[in-house]
């Protein structure tokens, strides 16, 4: 059995979620480390009042998995694949060895920053439950307004689809499609339209600082965001890393292209468990399971049943 | 122009052979007598395939030679390179590694559902070269024509040490690819679950086998046509009715075969129950091709079925079908003797009627059940559910649906569709245009993967009521009678109730109550089982389903 570790992205995060990481002296180092290239203490990054900020979200969430995924790196265990939705994505460029933890935690840093500088609060996102991305297309597009845009984003399941884009935008369409075939609609609690087109500028930063970089090539296949391809060269994950943010993530295909690459266990990284919920949901016969709802040890257990021999 | 006499003797007519021996000579030492040791199965693919072959790999929708691929994917590409793979059922993750590897570069296959999405991408990506997409019959008629394969790697459950194979209930269809290389002098492998000094039967005979291998565990296989009878829905029982009621009695269907979907499940299950009660028992659904269904079970015990010829097996169902060898073609050793060939060609001449669900239909009955941005080919639904232009015999429901009195109408075989009008996701059946002209073009496939057209439906179910397009050669008139039974969806909107109306008093249409079916009647407690364990108990114990399909 082959199996895919799943990095989350932004929602999962809660506060003090750090102090609920598996407890192992990686984690600790991790944890020292950001604080250092942070330069200010841990326990400040994930309060309340922190986490309302875009860019303490993204470190926060970087730090919470790439510290646990370490605990299974220090014992030898290594999936097949890794996937990481949206900022989840850098999480799983460190684990598979593409960019260090430091890289990753200073790239999404700046992602965070000019996120937040580049839309002013009039934007957000939503999502929509019940209608396919096609449908949702046709319906978003055929009122597209220029000064309050809205674009279809996140392919999270078949029918759980997200909006990205103005407010007013966003409000009008939820209303349309309650009343047309939508089982439920409604605002994110995100202030920045990620991964939609108004964050082109992002994308460029984004690319512009990882040219600076030695990108190694990928160790472990990585699912992409953009196109949902297995990834296996430096440039390729370089050119997801920095593309994801302004076009939508096709979430629900890279878990189906991670399913036909023969991936029956899929182990979420901290924090939550919406990604491990999702692949339930898609592929009622794949075993899930989140770190944070379980214990490490279960992990490694389950890791150990996977196949690798070789016939020569 | 004359040939001389010395420019005959110049060419070789035994070439194929030559190259045969030189490749079995070249893993002399590896092998002993037939047998390829497990462990050097990989060094023994490097030697026997060529860069540049066409090889058979034997993958379906249910058996797979799972070692035999898992060992393909280690051979080094620079000394195996180039592949053309002709394949039933792209089924494995390294059914599509063998390309990502560089070892395959080419592939003509029939079904690729369960890698659909990664198959559309490699596709996209100019990363595999797509020869076609076929039925199986075609494809396995070409194996015999212009894709005659070099190498077969095929799987049975067992051989003796003489190359002889036992494929028992799962023989599908490992004869036919044996056949189209062993006769045309190239290399047949077969993996096997174990070498026993004697078989319960030989399937297919040593002379047509080069070597085997010992796997290290058992071929995947998968039991794809058990339907728990708890997932069948109200909706779905009043379809049964419908098409029990308004097209099997109507015509007088006795030979068919039944899809997979949980739709035909229903009616196989209100068989014993409701079409008993109707006085049907011997009039109609006497004759079958059709896997082992577990949902035949009461059916079968009920005395209901004469005949059932099967395409392949089914887990759990083997020592049921070795009890009931009245019914199944069995061997001499008891066990059921699958042959998908055959029963594909027996479903397409020799049935009265296909009858089959569908994800999406256009006004004018096309049908599909592609996705956007998937490839999954075809399998055999496309074979069965058409009317085969050859045909000549007559039954008495071919003959039923001749709608002409010249002098040289025939019949027609009855291909039934049914859907429920909006699939989940409130995503209409009935819509505009299908998803596969968008497939088309994303994969630039020649054609659109269309399953079951359009000029060979006969009748659409719905819960709505039954169109007999049979009756109406009319383009118009045809949308028509789709449009009635097509509920709320866009093709749905477009019927105006008056047209409805004539089309019902002209026997074009037809609603439940004109079946004389009442809504109301149609529940669950009408299935003569309503779980797998109810199926169990129909079978006397025989039936053993796999574990993920027990509830107790």
């Amino acid at each position: 059995m082959k199996s895919a570790f799943l990095f989350p992205g932004q929602g999962s995060q809660y506060e003090g979620m750090l102090n609920d990481l598996p407890n192992d002296s990686v984690v600790k180092e991790v944890l020292e480390e950001s604080s250092e290239i942070l330069k200010r203490p841990i326990d400040t990054l994930h309060s309340k009042k922190s986490l309302s900020t875009t860019k303490a979200v993204q470190q926060c969430l970087l730090i919470a998995s790439v510290s646990t995924y370490k605990i299974f790196e220090k014992n030898g265990v290594m999936p097949s694949y890794v996937a990481g939705h949206s900022v989840g994505a850098f999480g799983a460029a460190v684990a598979s060895g593409v960019i260090t933890f430091e890289e990753a935690l200073k790239l999404v840093t700046l992602r965070g920053e000019l996120m937040e500088k580049t839309c002013d609060s009039g934007y957000g996102m939503a999502v929509v439950l019940g209608l396919d991305e096609y449908q949702l297309s046709e319906i978003v597009s055929s009122f597209f307004n220029k000064e309050y845009p809205v674009y279809v984003s996140n392919r999270n399941s078949p029918t759980q689809i997200t909006l990205s884009g103005s407010l007013k935008g966003l409000e009008k369409a939820i209303d349309y499609v309650k009343s047309h075939g939508a089982t439920s609609a409604h605002l994110l609690n995100v202030s920045t339209p990620s991964h939609c087109p108004l964050f082109k500028n992002v994308s460029e930063e984004l690319l512009s600082e990882l040219d600076k970089l030695n990108l190694k090539r990928p160790k472990i296949p990585i699912s992409s965001n953009v196109n949902s391809r297995l990834l296996r060269q430096a440039d390729s994950v370089k050119e997801d890393l920095a593309k994801s943010i302004c076009y939508p993530v096709r979430w629900h295909d890279a878990v189906n292209l991670l399913y036909e690459a023969g991936a029956r266990l899929f182990i979420e990284m901290p924090p939550g468990d919406v990604l491990s919920k999702l692949a339930n949901q898609a592929f009622p016969d794949v075993r899930t399971i989140a770190i944070s709802k379980s214990s490490i040890e279960d992990c490694f257990y389950l890791h150990s049943g996977e196949d690798s021999h070789l016939y020569r | 122009m004359v040939i001389t006499n010395k420019e005959k003797a110049a060419r070789s007519w035994t070439t194929r052979l030559e190259a045969k021996k030189e490749r079995i000579e070249s893993v002399k030492s590896l092998v002993d007598g037939v047998i390829i040791p497990t462990d050097r199965i990989v060094d023994a693919l490097e030697l026997l395939i060529k860069p540049g072959d066409r090889v058979v790999l034997e993958g379906n929708n249910q058996k797979q030679a799972s070692f035999l691929s898992q060992a393909l994917v280690q051979v080094n590409p620079k000394k195996v390179h180039d592949l053309h793979m002709i394949m039933s059922s792209i089924s494995r993750p390294e059914h599509l590694d063998i390309f990502e590897e560089g070892i395959a570069r080419k592939i003509d296959f029939s079904y690729a559902g369960p890698q659909s999405l990664r198959i559309a991408h490699m596709i996209e990506d100019g990363r595999i070269e797509l020869g076609d997409l076929h039925t199986y019959i075609e494809l396995y008629g070409r194996l015999f024509i212009d894709l005659i394969p070099s190498v077969a790697l095929v799987a049975a459950d067992k051989a003796d040490r003489n190359g002889n194979l036992y494929t028992g209930p799962n023989t599908e269809e490992t004869p036919t690819l044996v056949e189209a290389a062993a006769f045309r002098d190239g290399i047949v492998i077969a993996q096997v679950n174990e070498i026993v000094d004697e078989l319960p039967r030989v399937d297919i005979p040593s002379s047509w086998v080069d070597f085997i291998v010992v796997a290290d565990k058992p071929y995947e296989l998968e039991p794809l046509f058990t339907r728990d009878p708890r997932h069948i829905t109200d909706i779905q029982i009043l379809q049964a009715m419908m098409v029990i009621r308004g097209i099997y009695e109507k015509h007088g269907v006795k030979s068919l075969n039944h899809g997979i979907g949980f739709n035909t499940a229903a009616i196989e299950l209100l068989l014993p129950t409701y079409a008993e009660s109707l006085g049907l028992k011997g009039k109609i659904c006497t004759n079958w091709v059709l896997n082992p269904h577990p949902t035949l079970i009461p059916a079968i015990e009920s005395g209901w079925v004469e005949s059932v010829h099967c395409f392949g097996g089914e887990l759990g169902m083997e020592q049921y079908v070795a009890a009931r060898r009245d019914i199944f073609f069995t061997g001499k050793d008891g066990s059921l003797r699958s042959n998908r060939t055959l029963a594909q060609l027996a479903g397409q001449y020799a049935v009265d009627l296909f009858i089959g669900s569908t994800l999406q239909m256009d006004a004018l009955g096309n049908s599909s059940t592609v996705t956007k941005g998937r490839v999954a080919g075809y399998g055999g639904a496309p074979n069965m559910g058409h009317d085969p232009g050859g045909r000549r015999h007559s039954t008495e429901a071919w003959y039923n649906l001749m709608t002409s009195d010249d002098p040289l109408a025939r019949g027609k075989k009855l291909v039934v569709q049914v859907a429920e009008t909006f699939q989940e996701a409130n995503k209409p059946v009935f819509v505009e245009s299908l998803d596969a002209i968008s497939v088309k073009d994303q994969a630039k496939l020649a054609i659109a993967p269309v399953m079951i057209y359009g000029e060979d439906v006969t009748h659409v179910v719905t819960e709505e009521g039954i169109a007999y397009l049979y009756k109406s050669d009319s383009i118009s008139e045809r949308r028509e009678m789709i449009a009635s039974i097509a509920g709320v969806t866009p093709i749905g909107m477009e019927h105006n109730p008056k047209t409805a109306e004539r089309l019902r008093q002209q026997g074009l249409v037809a609603l439940p109550e004109d079946l004389g079916i009442r809504r109301s009647d149609a529940k669950r407690s009408l299935l003569a089982a309503k779980n797998i364990d109810e199926l169990v108990q129909w079978s006397g114990g025989l039936y053993t389903p796999p574990a993920k399909f027990r509830s107790w």
